[in-house]
């Protein structure tokens, strides 16, 4: 998958694509059309990620396994303990403290993103 | 290990392990602190799936041309080349650096590759110790200026070349030595003897400095006098 789709995974970008499945499949949407709509989405999220977005999230754990091949970074990490710092209009003032016994972080360089497109 | 150390530590602090004079007749041992070797496995890798499949490998072939593995037990790091040539560092011993060699050769093994374990060899050892007494660096730079570059203002230490053993030994103001380039364990500690003797004499306020201080006592008044006449042009103005 492209780079910039990867984000289509997430329950934002799952909901979109699920509403507009649902409205081509009762063929109230050209197929065309939705996929333009998602490729809009896939930049908009990339660029609200980048630009638009102020709340700081610190990921403690220990470091099990790591890989880094073809630009892609994973890493598995046990005792994780993610600590969501809110954004700085946001109504929440405390820090959300998420804690797993094991996840599996991977990371792709956004830079290549373009690239990846291409190939 | 670590642990234990820590705890013997803590419990008697004397207890130091013995040392044997016939071989540190200066009763400080150099301490490994990393040990370089490689290894040719014979076989060619495909770098690729070895960093697709094994676990703690880096492969960025546009930076560099090998996978770089790790292991936490012995702690060490592997290059492993696509000729089947391996590059096993950061371990403290000889046998560490064995025993992780033979680590990474059994990963890859496990990969499905026929790997084979020749020509291993230490390739480099890195010791350090202390002294434990400051040191002039300039008067050795000066009296042993054949093997020695001291640069202050490129790096601090100073850098003594020694023929034989065949070693390169960073020693500091504080006291603090590092000796590199040995092929074995006894040349850093045959350097480290040679060298021990010889920074003995250039000890700061050491041997040679101090029974000359009461006989240029005199000096340091007329220095005292001297200052305040140098730094002192108000008079004139």
């Amino acid at each position: 998958m492209a780079c910039s789709a990867l984000y289509r995974q997430s329950k934002l970008g799952q909901s979109l694509v699920d509403a507009l499945d649902q409205l081509v499949e009762e063929g109230k949407l050209p197929p065309q059309l939705a996929l333009r709509v998602l490729d809009e989405y896939d930049q908009v999220v990339l660029d609200a990620l980048e630009n638009k977005v102020t709340a700081k999230g610190t990921l403690k754990g220990h470091l099990d396994i790591y890989r880094y091949c073809d630009n892609v970074w994973t890493f598995i990490v046990s005792d994780a303990t993610f600590r969501l710092a809110p954004t700085q209009n946001s109504p929440r003032r405390d820090e959300q403290e998420v804690k797993v016994d094991q996840c599996k972080i991977v990371v792709v360089d956004q830079r290549l993103a373009p690239n990846a497109d291409k190939e | 290990m670590a642990t234990d150390a820590g705890a013997s530590n803590a419990v008697v602090p004397a207890a130091e392990p013995e040392v044997d004079l016939t071989i540190h007749p200066s009763g400080i041992v150099p301490q490994l602190q990393n040990v370089v070797a490689t290894v040719n496995l014979e076989c060619k890798l495909d770098l690729k799936n070895i960093a697709l499949h094994a676990r703690n490998a880096e492969y960025n072939p546009k930076r560099f041309a090998a996978v770089i593995m790790r292991i936490r037990e012995p702690k060490s790091t592997a290059l492993i080349f696509h000729s089947g040539k391996m590059v096993c560092t950061g371990t403290k011993s000889e046998q560490e650096a064995r025993t992780a060699s033979r680590k990474y050769a059994k990963i890859l093994q496990k990969l499905g590759y026929a790997v084979s374990f020749k020509e291993f060899k230490i390739q480099n050892m890195v010791g350090s110790c202390d002294v434990k007494f400051p040191i002039r660096l300039e008067g050795l730079a000066s009296t042993h200026a054949m093997f020695c570059s001291y640069e202050p203002e490129l790096f601090p230490g100073l850098i003594y070349r020694m023929a034989d053993p065949k070693i390169v030994l960073l020693i500091f103001v504080s006291g603090k030595v590092v000796l590199t380039g040995a092929k074995k364990r006894e040349d850093i500690y045959r350097a480290f003897e040679n060298i021990y003797p010889v920074l003995q004499t250039f000890r700061k306020g050491g041997m040679i400095a101090a029974p000359e201080a009461p006989a240029a006592l005199p000096a340091p008044q007329q220095q005292q006098q001297a200052l305040p006449v140098v730094g002192a042009p108000a008079p004139h103005l």
